[in-house]
C-alpha cells in the first residue's frame, strides 16, 4: 500500500488547482498562474487604473466637477478595495502560501515548462478546451441553480457544439463569432454566495490554494459533477486532474511571477485579490451578497 | 493547370480501374468545404451503405455509420479529410443453410458498434463562379473485426460456430462536377469506382453454411457507381450535406458540417 501511495502522492503534489471549481483563473495560489489575477489586482491597486481622459468631467469628494480626472475612479477603488476577509488561520495560511511557492516554483513550474516544449501550443489549447467542456456538468448545473436559466441553455448549446463539432471539446467552435455562445464561469461556491452565504474566512490549502468555507464547499460540490472523479481506480482520476492543471499552468506561465515581483506582501495580495475576484464573480449574476461578502471591515 | 493535370490522371485511373467496387461514406461536394490552407471543418455524419459481395456466392451487406469528421485546407485547394466512427455490419442470409439435414438458429450476421476510419482527399477546378469540376480518392478500414455465432445442427448433431468478418476496407477514386446555385447551395454529380473486401473465418466449418464452410475473401460485385448530393448552408456557419450513391445497392447519408 505504502509502495504505490507515494507516486499517487506524487502525482497529487505535482499538481495544483484551486479551491471552488474549474476555472483555473480563481485560482490564486503559487500551484496556478492564472491570466486574470492581475486584472484583479488592477482593481485592488489604485496606482495601476487608468486614468480618466481629461475631457471627461468628474467630481470631487464633495461632488462638484474638477479636474482631477481619477477621483471618481480612486474612490470607486477604494470601495472595492475595503473588500476583505477574516483571516484568522493567518499563521497556517501563511505556512500553506510558501509551501504552495514552493510547489510551483520547484515542481509544477518545471514539469509545465518541459512539457510546454514538447507540445505545441495549439495542442494544450486544445487539450484546455476539452477539459473545459468535460466540466460542462458543473457550469449547466450552477447555472440552473442561481436560476439562470439562460445561462444553462448557453451552456447545454455550447456542450453540444463543443462534443460534437469541435471534435469532443478540442476545439471551441461555441465561441465563434458565428455561434457566439460564450462560457458561464458558474460553481458551487459562487451558489453559495448568490444565496447569501458569505466567505467566512480565508484558507490557504495546500495544493488547492486559496479558498473560505464557503468555497470549500463548494468545491466538494464541484468535484462530485467532474466526470473523471469516477474513473477507476481513484488515481487515475488524480492522474488526469494533475495532467489538466499541469496543462493550464503550461498555458500561463509568468503569470503568477508577475503577480509576486509586483506585491510587496504576495500573501496579502493574493487573498485580497482572491476574495475581490470571488466576490466580483458572486455578484456579476445579480446573487445576494452578504454583508461579510460586501465588505465589513472584520479582518482578523 | 497542376488540378487539371491531377484531375485528368484521376480520371484516367477511373477509366482503366477494375471492375469491382464499394463505397464507404459520403463523398462530399467536389469543392473543398474549408477556407483555404489551413482552414479547418469539422463535421458529424450519418451513411446507411448497402453492397453485395461476391466469391462463388453472392452476399448482401448492410451497414449503419456514425461519424465525425475532420477537413483540413491543404496546398494548391485540396482538402484532406479523416473520419472516425462506429458501423454496424450485417450479411444478409449469411447462416442460411442449402442443405436440408443443417439447420440453424438464425439466418443473418450481425454485429454492432465496431470502430472504423476513412481518409480522403480532394481537389476542385472551377470553370467559372458556378461550374467547376473536382476529383477525390477516400479509403476506409475497420480497426477491428466483426463476430457473430450460429449455433444448429447437422445431421442431428448440434454444433456452434462463431464467424469473424476480418480486415474489411475499401478504397473509392471518383470526380465531381458542381454546380452553385443562389443562397451558396451546391449541387454535385459524379461517376466513382471502387474496390473493397473482406475475410470471413469460421472457427469450424459447416457444411450447407455457405458462409461457415471455408474460409472465404469477398470482393465488390460491381466496381462502379454514381453519386449525387446537395450542400445546403444553415445558419451561424454550419452547413447539411445529404448525399445518395449507387452501385449495386443504394447508399444514403446526412452530415451536418461546421467551417471555422
Amino acid at each position: 500500500m505504502k509502495a504505490f501511495s507515494f507516486p499517487v502522492l506524487l502525482l497529487v503534489f505535482f499538481a495544483s488547482g484551486c479551491a471552488h471549481g474549474p476555472d483555473p483563473a480563481v485560482s490564486l495560489a503559487p500551484p496556478i498562474s492564472p491570466p486574470r489575477v492581475r486584472q484583479v489586482l488592477v482593481v485592488s491597486d489604485p496606482v495601476q487604473i487608468p486614468p480618466t481622459p481629461p475631457e471627461m468631467p468628474v467630481k470631487s469628494e464633495t461632488g462638484k466637477v474638477d479636474d482631477y480626472g481619477d477621483i471618481e475612479v480612486l474612490e470607486k477603488v477604494s470601495e472595492e478595495a475595503k473588500v476583505e476577509i477574516a483571516d484568522p488561520l493567518e499563521p497556517f495560511n501563511r505556512a500553506m502560501y510558501h509551501f504552495n511557492d514552493k510547489l510551483y516554483f520547484w515542481v509544477l513550474k518545471p514539469v509545465a515548462q518541459g512539457y510546454r516544449k514538447v507540445v505545441p501550443e495549439t495542442a494544450r489549447v486544445g487539450v484546455s478546451n476539452f477539459f473545459a467542456n468535460l466540466a460542462f456538468p458543473i457550469r449547466f448545473v450552477n447555472c440552473l441553480l442561481q436560476a439562470n436559466f439562460e445561462g444553462a441553455a448557453a451552456e447545454l448549446g455550447r456542450f453540444t457544439v463543443n462534443t460534437l463539432w469541435g471534435i469532443g471539446g478540442f476545439l471551441d467552435p461555441a465561441s465563434s463569432k458565428d455561434i457566439s455562445l460564450s462560457k458561464q464561469d458558474e460553481d458551487f461556491g459562487q451558489t453559495l454566495g448568490a444565496y447569501g452565504i458569505g466567505q467566512g474566512f480565508y484558507i490557504n490549502w495546500p495544493i488547492f490554494g486559496p479558498s473560505s468555507p464557503r468555497d470549500t464547499v463548494g468545491l466538494l460540490g464541484d468535484t462530485l459533477l467532474r466526470p473523471y472523479t469516477y474513473l477507476s481506480p481513484w488515481y487515475a482520476g488524480a492522474g488526469v486532474w494533475t495532467y489538466d492543471k499541469v496543462n493550464d499552468t503550461s498555458l500561463n506561465i509568468g503569470d503568477y511571477e508577475s503577480l509576486k515581483e509586483a506585491a510587496i506582501d504576495p500573501y496579502v495580495a493574493i487573498r485580497d485579490a482572491y476574495v475581490q475576484y470571488r466576490l466580483k464573480k458572486v455578484n456579476r449574476k445579480g446573487g445576494n451578497i452578504s454583508k461579510e461578502d460586501a465588505g465589513s471591515p472584520e479582518k482578523k | 493547370m497542376k488540378s487539371i493535370k491531377v484531375i485528368m490522371l484521376i480520371v484516367f485511373v477511373i477509366l482503366i480501374a477494375p471492375e469491382r467496387a464499394a463505397a464507404s461514406g459520403p463523398f462530399g461536394p467536389p469543392q473543398p468545404i474549408v477556407k483555404g490552407v489551413g482552414g479547418v471543418h469539422t463535421g458529424i455524419g450519418y451513411w446507411f451503405h448497402e453492397d453485395t459481395y461476391k466469391n462463388g456466392t453472392e452476399q448482401v451487406t448492410r451497414r449503419n455509420q456514425a461519424y465525425s469528421e475532420l477537413g483540413y485546407g491543404s496546398l494548391n485547394g485540396w482538402e484532406i479529410t479523416a473520419r472516425v466512427g462506429m458501423s454496424d455490419l450485417k450479411l444478409i442470409n449469411a447462416f442460411d443453410s442449402s442443405n436440408a439435414s443443417t439447420t440453424t438458429s438464425k439466418t443473418d450476421f450481425e454485429e454492432n458498434g465496431k470502430f472504423f476510419g476513412t481518409v480522403g482527399a480532394k481537389g476542385f477546378y472551377p470553370f467559372n463562379n458556378t461550374f467547376g469540376i473536382g476529383a477525390f480518392i477516400q479509403g476506409s478500414y475497420y480497426f477491428s473485426d466483426f463476430a457473430d455465432t450460429v449455433s444448429g445442427t447437422r445431421n442431428g448433431t448440434p454444433f456452434s460456430v462463431e464467424l469473424r468478418i476480418r480486415n474489411l476496407w475499401d478504397v473509392n477514386f471518383g470526380m465531381g462536377f458542381q454546380a452553385t446555385v443562389p443562397y451558396d447551395i451546391k449541387m454535385y454529380i459524379g461517376p466513382y469506382v471502387y474496390y473493397t473486401e473482406l475475410k470471413g473465418s469460421p472457427s469450424a466449418d459447416v457444411a450447407g453454411v455457405a458462409f461457415a464452410s471455408v474460409e472465404t475473401t469477398m470482393k465488390n460485385k460491381i466496381g462502379f457507381g454514381g453519386f449525387t448530393g446537395i450542400e445546403v448552408p444553415l445558419a451561424k456557419g454550419f452547413r447539411l450535406n445529404l448525399e445518395g450513391q449507387y452501385s449495386e445497392k443504394l447508399s444514403v447519408g446526412a452530415a451536418v458540417i461546421y467551417v471555422y
